[in-house]
């Protein structure tokens, strides 16, 4: 086999004659991005986001397609090529009609996976829609009384018969769902939190249910701050806030109630505990003397990762400004303790930044229909038997029901998304026109959104290459194009043999599982 | 309509059942049922190897195909750069309103007639041109739309019509060398011919009777030649029948005739001079023992375009007469190298536009070594507004068949294929004519020297396909998508072999250097490009038509001295030369020499031959737009560049001409414009932001006056209000014309147009005696001044 050199960014590699670009890349261990790119039929030059600058020529060359050649010097990272690939992300997402995560979601502070556990709501598992609300939200019964419920606001059925009763489903959840939660094994890493309200509670059980130990100083006689204090009984009954507590006191831990920290023991806190998180309410005039950045409202943090000017300090809650929503204060303690885990592993202290989300906004009444192909035309359920009891079984059902299930079911593997998210796309940039309706079309076990379709054509390609019978094609040319099965055929006429090949080979969510 | 299956068979049976049948099934199916039904398609995939993916995705992306029944006409407006220019978007609007078209609706209720927009019908000196069925008519206005109709309903049902017309149902008199062009076939040639005939017989006059491909005269159409013996040969423009025997007395009657002939000749000069035949406006003023032929004639050099005017396109044995194919001939007699050498020394460069130098390109195909090699000439000449590969296909398909013939022998090429534009029907049948002649003839097939058979595919509506890379995938039954090269077609071409693919002109000129030598052809041209190029040249121009010049030779001389000018006595504002791949050049940039460098240089390219002349009334930002909304609809849409990249171009260029374009809209159009050249995979996306580019760097005071609200040339019609002036005296002809009724009927008072109906249609401006009708901004400026006129 003969061999060539080619140099990418400054690095010299020895490939066989007939690999791409992209495959001396690879070996280099430099990542191109890529979304028409498929192993199984190879390259379809469609994307064009595999964008390198030949520095001989000064050309773009797709990198998935051109091969390596003798004495090739390729740049594959500098600005301009950020500025490539940016583009044409921004121009394919300017024609991606689709929501990345559900509105309701987006608007809940703690970004709540609020679709998915209404679907296993619907489906009687309970049990597993805990799981998936205690990945963001600690206290899940508590807030099911008293969250001033932001999702619900969002809520594509708000205008038409009634928004879903997210925070009445949760709160069923919270009491009614049962999980058995083991903390990691020990790091030894230890970390001492100030404060034992909502921040500090949630950034507590996170900490400590990945095998951190976590020291919680309350300076009043009970656990819960402002929960215990705040709040009539009538609204949040106390045995439903302690049972929460304890189940966070179950996973290790420990309280140390009426201690309150001033200047010394914060400094003796830095020394014995690898950070330290400040989660005590509005702060006091002692605390502006501790060493840590603050202005009128609150110590000074960094937006994403809730890092004071000390790097081993963290502060959320109320001590950053005063908060009487449970939830942000909620929110920010698991996102601290996304940091906190971040630093004490080595890594970047990122936080837990919102990622890219594709967006359209409010539905039009034609895609209403297009919607309620996978929920209920039912009106919003009331609890029978009031408010203050919640739903019964049966309730929760028929209400999970009724959501349209706006997330997209290839949010968390989304190719489209994690490089509009990696290049900072901005999808309004070219949004010059109205845009499309959206279309949803169902088959036994896949889904397909026409509008999020980015025309790669490896589903047309793999079907091909399957023999399908109808498989997908082209419809008509230019910008005009569409991705259909032929003589307008079903989709389950189209895919009877490759549906889930398909579906996984999507670079977007226009082809996903019917199943998350 | 039901489908007749056997039918179907029957065109299975004879184009095949393998993928590279399919456009041709397809375009069986569509001849019979004027469109597709999908029962029939159905079908196809049943009786061959073709799938239905493949069969919906082939007819979906080729412009020619129809999935819906058409209505029994078809009337399509050329909508081709020169007839854009003379405002064919209105006569296309004009069309819709008569037959009471709604929305995406394209027939009318009734079912008769479908109407549709075509990029170019190569009539450029006649626009704006539209065509229902195979009548063409010449200059239609908006307002003649249902004379138009009224006439093709007297014409469709007579054998013989008269195939070329006015609105007025009046016949245009085309080209009249008695030539063979389809334009000339489509303007009535044939009748002047017939009269030529009786008159010779009646008189029994010995002369001999010529059919002659296209001269390039178009403005003249039609043109005829007398040739006395021994004496200088005279050439009469614009000739009716009735003139004819005028023409014929002048030239071979006895001297004592002389008293009849004077007379004879009177009432001809008369006829040409005063024009009769059209309201339009352009007017052709023409004198016809004219110095202007010589001019139009003068400065150029035919090369490609050697026979012209003087061989009947199939005739075999005149183009041997004419020296054909001696210089294939003589090619043979040399190494193949040696044919290489001469082309690569002749410095000739592709003439499809890319420029690519020949000899090399033959070079790479050489050196390949497979059984197989394809040869293929592209004559998918799509640019609106360009029509030299037609013509040189119609009117020279043997020199044509030489050159590829002799390219075969250099490279061993083993087949070859002329791809044509299904658009080009009477190229497609001459090319056939002349394969089929050139067989019986022993010049081509397995056993002629060269041993090598060429066969026609014609295209099936799709600009794309030009590109070489599409063309190929078009051959092989695909959509024509393009693909990212290298590999280059020399290497990894048609079915995967080496493929040698040049333009219909560069293989014209093949003949002519081979015959002639390198340093003939390369003494021609200047420094960085040589040899000859031949031109589309329409527009705002006095004297339009094909022409053949010498590389180097500067815009203005074509203009001034070619072309007589810009029509009208207007103003030069630029020139739009290579079409939707090419730009805007200013008029301050004139003296620029016509070669592929200097072109370059100043952001414009060769392209494949349209030259566009604008004048002072064109405005820059909507001819960007034209060209965008051509590429746009033109791109393939495989790649992101190209296929979003010139939409939201299109979308920005549309808001600045509705007046909602902001300052950084001019910004953002550079990005994206930058990055669609940059990203784009094939030759169209990347060319596709050149009229843009051109025009935002030489006329960007224009965009910025449409940002702020004003359309200096009144052409875009958000930005402009009509309203009657004082010179008004009610004489009522903007009220008859105006076809929504916004001008009420009010003799001898002053008219007023009412703005909620008014559609802009320029109907009345055009139409009023008194320079009455002003256009200005629709936007009054606050502080209640009147608004400045624009025209």
């Amino acid at each position: 086999m003969i061999k060539i050199k080619i140099k990418i960014n400054n690095t010299e590699i020895e490939v066989t004659e007939g690999s791409t670009i992209l495959q001396a890349a690879n070996q280099l261990g430099i990542e191109i991005p890529t979304l028409c790119h498929n192993e199984e039929v190879g390259h379809l030059n469609s994307c064009m986001i595999c964008l390198v600058k030949d520095t001989h020529s000064g050309k773009f060359i797709p990198s998935c397609s051109r091969k390596a050649e003798q004495g090739m010097d390729i740049v594959t990272n500098d600005e301009e090529i950020h500025e490539a690939r940016r583009t044409g992300l921004e121009l394919l997402l300017s024609d991606h009609v689709g929501d990345c995560e559900a509105p309701c979601t987006i608007a809940c502070p703690a970004h709540m996976d609020i679709p998915q556990m209404n679907r296993l709501l619907a489906a009687g598992k309970f049990d597993e829609a805990l799981r998936i609300v205690k990945q963001n939200i600690a206290l899940p019964a508590v807030l099911g009384y008293i969250c001033p419920a932001p999702c619900e606001g969002a809520c594509r059925r708000k205008p038409i018969d009634g928004t879903v009763s997210i925070c009445l489903l949760k709160r069923f959840v919270g009491e009614n769902g049962q999980i058995e939660e083991k903390p990691a094994s020990a790091t030894g890493h230890k970390v001492a939190i100030a404060g034992s309200g909502p921040a500090g509670l949630s950034a507590a059980y996170y900490l400590q249910l990945k095998g951190i130990q976590c020291d919680v100083f309350e300076k009043s006689p009970f656990i819960g701050g402002q929960l215990q204090t705040e709040i009539p009984d009538e609204k949040l009954p106390k045995n439903v806030l302690n049972k929460e507590i304890s189940a966070i006191e179950k996973l290790g831990v420990n309280f140390f109630l009426n201690t309150e920290i001033d200047k010394a023991q914060f400094e003796k806190l830095q020394q014995d505990y690898n950070a330290v998180i400040i989660a005590s309410g509005e702060i006091a005039m002692e605390q502006k003397y501790w060493g840590l950045d603050w202005n009128f409202k609150g110590f000074i943090v960094d937006s994403n990762t809730y890092q004071t000017n000390n790097p081993k300090v963290f502060a959320v809650g109320s001590a950053l400004r005063s908060s009487k929503i449970a939830i942000r204060s909620l929110a920010q303690g698991k996102e601290a303790a996304a940091s906190v885990w971040q630093m004490l592993n080595g890594l970047p202290v990122k936080g837990q930044p919102m990622k890219f989300n594709s967006r359209f906004g409010k539905l039009v009444i034609p895609e209403y229909a297009q919607y309620l192909k996978e929920s209920v035309d039912e009106k919003r359920v009331e609890p029978g038997q009031g408010t203050l009891t919640g739903f019964s079984e049966e309730e929760v059902k028929s209400e999970a029901a009724r959501c349209l299930h706006c997330d997209c079911r290839k949010a968390t593997n989304c190719k489209l998304r994690d490089y509009s998210d990696e290049y900072d796309a901005v999808q309004k940039r070219f949004a010059y026109e109205e845009r499309k309706a959206v279309r949803k079309q169902f088959h036994e076990t896949i889904v397909y959104e026409p509008e999020k379709c980015i025309k790669c054509g490896i589903c047309v390609a793999l079907t091909e290459k399957h023999r399908e019978a109808f498989g997908f094609t082209y419809i008509g040319r230019g910008f005009d194009v569409e991705i259909g099965v032929p003589f307008n055929e079903t989709i389950s006429e189209g895919l009877k043999k490759i549906a889930e090949k398909v579906a996984d080979a999507c670079p977007t969510g226009a082809l996903a599982r019917k199943v998350k | 309509m039901s489908v007749d299956y056997k039918h179907i068979d029957q065109i299975v049976a004879e184009k095949g059942t393998a993928k590279n049948s399919l456009i041709p099934i397809l375009q069986a199916i569509q001849a019979k049922y004027n469109y597709l039904p999908e029962d029939a398609l159905r079908y196809v995939c049943k009786k061959t190897d073709i799938t239905p993916a493949q069969l919906v995705g082939v007819a979906g992306f080729y412009h020619q195909f129809r999935m819906e029944p058409a209505g029994d006409h078809i009337i399509k407006v050329c909508v081709g750069t020169a007839c854009h220019v003379k405002g064919a978007g209105r006569v296309y609007d004009a069309f819709r309103r008569e037959l009471k078209l709604e929305g995406a609706q394209k027939t009318d209720q009734s079912g008769k007639y479908t109407v549709s927009e075509v990029s170019c019908l190569g009539c450029c000196t006649l626009a704006p041109v539209v065509q229902i069925d195979n009548i063409t008519y010449g200059h239609v206005q908006p307002d003649q739309v249902n004379r138009v109709l009224d006439d093709f309903d007297i014409q469709k049902n007579k054998k013989k019509g008269k195939r070329f017309r006015t609105p007025e149902g009046k016949e245009i008199k085309g080209e009249i060398r008695i030539g063979l062009g389809s334009c000339c076939q489509a303007s009535g040639s044939a009748e002047i011919q017939k009269t030529v005939e009786e008159v010779v017989q009646t008189e029994g006059i010995n002369v001999n009777l010529k059919h002659v491909g296209c001269v390039g005269m178009c403005h003249q159409v039609p043109l005829v030649e007398v040739l006395p013996d021994g004496k200088e040969p005279i050439l009469y423009a614009k000739v009716q029948p009735g003139d004819v025997q005028g023409i014929i007395d002048r030239h071979f009657q006895p001297a004592s005739f002389w008293g009849k002939l004077g007379r004879a000749l009177d009432q001809f000069i008369d006829k040409a001079q005063t024009d009769e035949h059209w309201e339009s406006i352009e007017r052709y003023s023409i004198d016809v023992r004219e110095k202007q032929v010589s001019s139009f004639l003068g400065k150029q050099i035919p090369i490609a375009t050697e026979l012209r005017g003087v061989i009947n396109p199939v005739d075999f044995d005149e183009y041997l007469r004419h020296k054909g194919f001696t210089a294939l001939e003589k090619a043979m007699k040399m190494p193949p190298s040696e044919v290489i050498d001469t082309i690569y020394d002749s410095g000739l460069r592709g003439r499809g536009g890319g420029g690519y130098l020949t000899g090399a390109k033959w070079i790479a195909v050489d050196v390949q070594e497979s059984d197989t090699k394809y040869l293929i000439c592209n004559g998918d000449e799509g640019d609106p507004g360009a029509f030299m590969d037609r013509m040189l296909l119609e009117s020279y398909p043997y020199r044509v068949i030489e050159g590829m013939l002799i390219a075969a022998y250099a490279v061993s090429a083993t087949k070859g294929y002329f791809y044509i534009r299904a658009e080009y029907p009477l190229a497609v049948k001459r090319v056939n004519e002349a394969l089929k002649i050139c067989r019986e003839r022993g010049v081509l097939g397995k056993n002629s020297p060269s041993k090598i058979d060429i066969e026609i595919y014609e295209g099936a509506g799709a600009f794309v396909c030009g590109e070489e890379t599409a063309l190929m995938a078009s051959i092989e039954g695909n959509r024509g998508f393009p693909r990212a090269r290298p590999p280059f077609p020399a290497q990894t071409g048609l079915f995967g072999k080496p493929t040698l693919i040049n333009n219909t002109e560069t293989f014209a000129m093949i003949p002519y250097i081979v015959q002639n030598g390198a340093e003939k052809f390369n003494s021609i041209g200047n420094e960085n490009s040589k040899g000859t190029k031949v031109f589309a040249l329409a527009g705002k121009i006095a004297r339009g038509g094909l022409i053949e010049v010498p590389m180097g030779i500067t815009l203005r001389q074509v203009i001034d001295e070619i072309g007589g000018g810009v029509a009208n006595g207007k103003k030069l504002k630029a020139v739009q030369i290579g079409g939707p791949s090419g730009g805007c050049i200013p008029y301050w940039l004139a003296d620029t020499p016509i070669d592929f460098k200097s072109l370059n240089e100043i952001g414009a390219m060769m392209g494949s031959g349209g030259l566009v002349v604008l004048d002072e009334t064109d405005c820059m930002v909507d001819i960007a737009k034209y060209f965008l909304s051509f590429t746009q609809d033109e791109s393939c849409g495989k790649c992101t560049f190209c296929r979003i990249g010139t939409k939201r171009m299109l979308d920005i260029l549309n808001r600045i001409t509705q007046g909602k374009g902001k300052m950084e809209d001019l910004d953002e159009l550079e990005k994206i414009a930058h990055w669609t050249e940059k990203g784009s995979l094939c030759n169209l996306g990347k060319t596709a932001p050149n009229p843009i580019v051109t025009t935002l760097k030489y006329f960007r005071d224009e965009y910025e006056a449409h940002i702020n609200g004003v359309c200096p040339t009144g052409k875009c019609t958000d930005l402009i209000s009509y309203s009657v002036n004082d010179n008004c005296i009610g004489c009522t002809k903007c009220a008859q014309k105006c076809p929504v009724d916004a001008i009420a009927f009010t003799p001898h008072e002053k008219h007023s147009i009412d703005q909620e109906l008014c559609i802009k249609c320029d109907s009345c401006r055009q139409v009023c005696p008194e320079d009455a009708i002003d256009v200005a901004p629709s936007d009054s400026p606050k502080g209640g001044e009147k608004n400045p006129k624009i025209l």
